[in-house]
């Protein structure tokens, strides 16, 4: 193999450099619409991506674990509310993915 | 996973998603129906008639946000040119509102033609209008508002174009409570829609493990 073939390869992300916790279809899901909007409740993402309660809840649990987002608790009136916000690290993260998945599949 | 992920296009998706509870529709709906039955209310109620102008459209957004749509699909805050765009349609409803209004009530008094005489203003107030709502409809990117724009954009001139015709109130009625009776019809049924398709969620939502 010549030296120019292995530039290429060495050029060309693999599966394997890509984030997979953004990866994961209901978390590239969150991800996404968090990243379009400056915060949302728990409940507009459940809606959003028409995930369960619970399944919402984990991933959430991860996401915030790897410090992509925030997870902010306030009162509305006296009820608790949970909004979620992307975090400046989970917005880096999620450009990082989709240039890495653009180069991926223009390689393809 | 093999799509590009169109972030404009979820953007849009994520924004037109919280006004499919017909909220706004129906708003738009009584204002265009309380204006056509307004000749009518000014007989009984003048000159208090003016809020049902006001009053209806108002409350259906702030209480129909507030008790319907809010606790079934939650709340979301958008970036800062959606936040740029609301304060813009927000200047642009302080403005027109009362000039809408005003025109309204001058058109039904025939106030117009004691001047200028002809179809000249209400045209032109018609035109006005349709301008400045088409305005909001392109600012707030909802294109059911174009549709809504219209119909009191034609309502004024067409007001005064039947009057000769059908005589006062019948003119206001067929001129604005066809349309406002539709729109209002259309956003009942989307709310009747939207009420079926997201019930209010009977999980803790708010004790979310973080």
């Amino acid at each position: 193999m010549s030296k120019d073939k292995n530039n290429i390869r060495d050029e060309i992300y693999t599966p394997d450099s890509i984030d997979k916790l953004i990866h994961e279809p209901a978390r590239l899901s969150i991800m996404t619409r968090l990243y379009v909007v400056e915060s949302a409740d728990f409940l507009f993402i459940m809606r959003q991506t028409g995930l369960t309660f619970g399944n919402l809840s984990a991933h959430m649990s991860k996401l915030e674990e790897a410090g992509y987002i925030y997870i902010i608790k306030e009162f509305v009136g006296k009820k608790p509310h949970t909004m979620l916000k992307l975090t400046e690290k989970g917005r880096q993260a999620f450009d990082e993915y989709r240039k890495k998945m653009k180069q991926f599949f223009n390689e393809l | 996973m093999n799509e590009k992920i169109d972030l404009k296009k979820v953007e849009k998706q994520t924004y037109r998603f919280t006004f499919t509870d017909g909220i706004y529709d129906m708003a738009y709906g009584s204002l265009i129906f309380f204006i056509a039955i307004a000749p009518i209310l000014r007989e009984i109620l003048y000159p208090s008639y003016i809020i049902f102008l006001i009053l209806p459209p108002s409350l259906i957004i702030l209480l129909g946000t507030r008790f319907i749509t809010v606790p079934r699909i939650g709340i979301v805050k958008f970036n800062q040119n959606r936040i740029k765009s609301r304060n813009k349609i927000g200047l642009l409803i302080a403005i027109l509102f009362p000039i809408t209004v005003v025109m309204v009530v001058l058109t039904y008094l025939g106030l117009y033609n004691i001047k200028v005489g002809g179809y000249i203003v209400p045209v032109g107030a018609g035109l006005f209008v349709l301008i400045l709502l088409s305005l909001i409809a392109y600012i707030m990117d909802y294109p059911h508002f174009y549709l809504y724009a219209v119909s009191i954009g034609l309502g004024i001139p067409l007001a005064t174009l039947l009057k000769p015709i059908f005589g006062d109130p019948l003119h206001y009625l067929i001129s604005f409570g066809i349309s406002g009776t539709l729109i209002l019809l259309y956003g009942i049924i989307t709310l009747i829609k939207f009420i079926k398709k997201y019930p209010i969620p009977h999980e803790e939502i708010s004790s979310v493990k973080g």
